[in-house]
C-alpha cells in the first residue's frame, strides 16, 4: 500500500512538473510545429526571452499577457497574443480598448513584446498614440 | 555580453559584443560596438523607440546608446490603429 501511495505521489510529482514547464516548451517549439517562418521563430525566441515562466504560461493558456501600469495601480493592460485590441482593465473591469500598432509589419510574438515594452518604458506616448475606444 | 536587439519584418536583427574584451580595448569588440552605435542611431532618426532590458526589472527607456546594456531592444515607431 506504501508502495503504491509513492508511486501515485511521484506520477501526481511528474504531470505538476509537466504542466508548469509545458508553456515554455509549448513557446520553444511551436514555431517548427507550425512551421513559421524564419522570422516569427525569431519573433518567438525574444518573446521568451523576454517573459517570465508566469508570463509565458498566461500568454499560452489564457491567450493574452498582462502588463501592470508602471503608473496608476489597479490598471492592468491584457495584451492579446495574436492581433486586436489592447483592453486596459482598471478595478478588475474593462474600461477601454487601444488599438495601436507598429508602422512596419512585425511577426505577431515581436508585437507582443513591442506593447509590454512601451507600456513599461513609455506608457504615457503608448497612451497619446494609441486610438482608444471606451467600454460602455 | 552585450547585445542590440532591432524588431523587424524579418524577426529581430542582432549585434553583439563582449563587454570585457572591449574593456581592454579589444578592436573586436569596439567594431561590433560602433556599428551597434550607428544602428541605434539609424533607426531612432526612423522614430524608433529604445529600451534597455535588465533581468528581473521592468524595461527602462534609453535615449542614448549605452554599451553597458546587457540588452537593448529597439521597436519601430507606433501609430494609433
Amino acid at each position: 500500500m506504501i508502495i503504491f501511495t509513492q508511486q501515485v505521489l511521484t506520477t501526481l510529482g511528474w504531470i505538476v512538473l509537466a504542466l508548469a514547464v509545458s508553456p515554455m516548451v509549448w513557446l520553444l517549439f511551436q514555431p517548427y510545429f507550425k512551421g513559421l517562418s524564419s522570422a516569427e521563430r525569431r519573433a518567438a525566441h525574444l518573446l521568451r526571452d523576454m517573459l517570465t515562466v508566469e508570463q509565458c504560461r498566461q500568454l499560452v493558456w489564457h491567450g493574452y499577457l498582462e502588463v501592470p501600469s508602471p503608473s496608476t495601480t489597479q490598471r492592468v493592460y491584457r495584451v492579446p497574443r495574436g492581433r486586436g485590441y489592447v483592453q486596459v482593465i482598471e478595478h478588475g473591469r474593462p474600461v477601454m480598448r487601444l488599438c495601436i500598432q507598429p508602422v512596419e509589419s512585425l511577426p505577431d510574438a515581436d508585437v507582443v513584446i513591442l506593447h509590454k515594452l512601451m507600456i513599461e518604458g513609455n506608457e504615457e506616448y503608448y497612451l497619446q498614440k494609441a486610438n482608444k475606444y471606451l467600454c460602455v | 555580453m552585450g547585445m542590440l536587439r532591432t524588431m523587424s519584418r524579418r524577426g529581430d536583427d542582432r549585434i553583439t559584443w563582449d563587454q570585457q574584451k572591449l574593456q581592454v580595448g579589444d578592436p573586436e569588440a569596439a567594431a561590433a560596438v560602433r556599428e551597434a552605435e550607428r544602428i541605434f542611431a539609424q533607426e531612432r532618426a526612423k522614430g524608433a523607440t529604445a529600451f534597455r532590458i535588465d533581468p528581473g526589472k521592468p524595461a527602462q527607456r534609453i535615449e542614448t546608446f549605452d554599451e553597458t546594456a546587457e540588452q537593448i531592444v529597439l521597436v519601430p515607431r507606433v501609430v494609433g490603429g
